[in-house]
């Protein structure tokens, strides 16, 4: 299969999974399937965090990252769960346990 | 659309974003270059994918075949699905070329600013969500020629650009945890996430540990 064709592929697959149900109005589903809906966000997100800080060479390590999540925490704490906060100190725990560590 | 407050909201709110995504989009550039990609297909794959993830696999796995890579974009765009629902609750009945178009760019990034926007009760959130989106479009795609034009001479990682991406999606998620069940969701997804990368292929990793914590956060109630 050429490159071009492969690309068209993976972006037909990532496309349908993104407007399944975008497609009809008012499409979205109650019960039990509707709670699911409702706490996976939070999930998603904690998962991509925890994948990015606490492995971010596929397997669970120490390294600065976990460091900077450290600091994310506090830095939500600290600033009342501001976005910003949780950038600002996190990102300076991370570059400093990286200074830190060589 | 340019003189919506809610657009120039979205706009302001996603500097960040912007530069992180054109981190992102420079790496993926250099990676592509050097799988084998040509530049115009590097770009091209940014243009009409818009995945980060499911793109990074891609030039990862090109030397496996097509199957690998399209299993892997399967895997990855699964949890669109739950995210596509949700935003479809939060904008409400649109056009269908609105949809279609906010479907286009539904990525986790300009997804969490979105919900994030809901719940500070942003007036306008398919104006909002459209900024977030041209911001990170412009960023990804930008970043990515960048990439396959400067190669190896760039090095994103040097600045931390995958640490900055775990804590925007940690400051994402902190507004999210209200009640005692959302404590026990974001604490089933980090103990999920670290068993994932233990024992499941990195693509499906994100997608299974979400799921599983949902469901520990359906098991265990209000």
């Amino acid at each position: 299969m050429s490159d071009v064709l492969l690309i068209v592929g993976v972006a037909a697959i990532t496309y349908t999974t993104r407007v399944v149900f975008l497609i009809r109005p008012r499409a979205v589903p109650g019960g039990l399937l509707g709670r699911f809906l409702n706490v996976f966000p939070l999930a998603l997100f904690v998962a991509i965090a925890t994948s990015s800080l606490a492995a971010p060479e596929g397997t669970p390590a120490v390294t600065p990252a976990l460091a900077g999540a450290l600091g994310g925490v506090i830095g939500g704490a600290a600033f009342r769960r501001s976005l910003w906060g949780v950038l600002a100190i996190g990102a300076g725990f991370f570059y400093l346990a990286r200074a830190l560590s060589g | 659309m340019r003189d919506n407050p809610s657009f120039r909201q979205g706009i302001r709110d996603s500097i960040l974003i912007f530069v992180a995504v054109a981190g992102f989009g420079t790496a993926y550039g250099v990676l592509a270059i050097e799988a084998g990609l040509t530049r115009v297909v590097a770009v091209l794959s940014s243009v009409i994918i818009v995945s980060g993830a499911a793109q990074f696999a891609m030039v990862g796995l090109l030397g496996a075949g097509a199957i690998p890579v399209l299993l892997a974009a399967t895997g990855l765009g699964l949890r669109h699905l739950p995210m596509s629902a949700t935003l479809a609750d939060l904008i409400g009945p649109q056009p269908l070329l609105t949809r279609l178009r906010l479907a286009f760019i539904l990525v986790d990034e300009t997804f969490g600013m979105t919900l994030r926007a809901a719940g500070r009760g942003v007036d306008d959130l398919v104006a909002y969500k459209s900024a977030a989106d041209l911001m990170l479009y412009s960023g990804f795609v930008g970043g990515t020629l960048i990439g396959a034009r400067f190669g190896s001479s760039i090095d994103p990682e040097k600045v931390g650009v995958g640490v900055l991406f775990g804590l925007l999606f940690l400051g994402l998620s902190a507004p999210l945890i209200h009640r005692p069940r959302d404590w026990v969701v974001a604490v089933a997804a980090v103990v999920a996430t670290l068993i994932a990368t233990l024992t499941v292929p990195p693509a499906w990793q994100v997608t299974i540990a979400a799921t599983a914590a949902s469901i520990v956060g359906l098991l265990a109630g209000e």
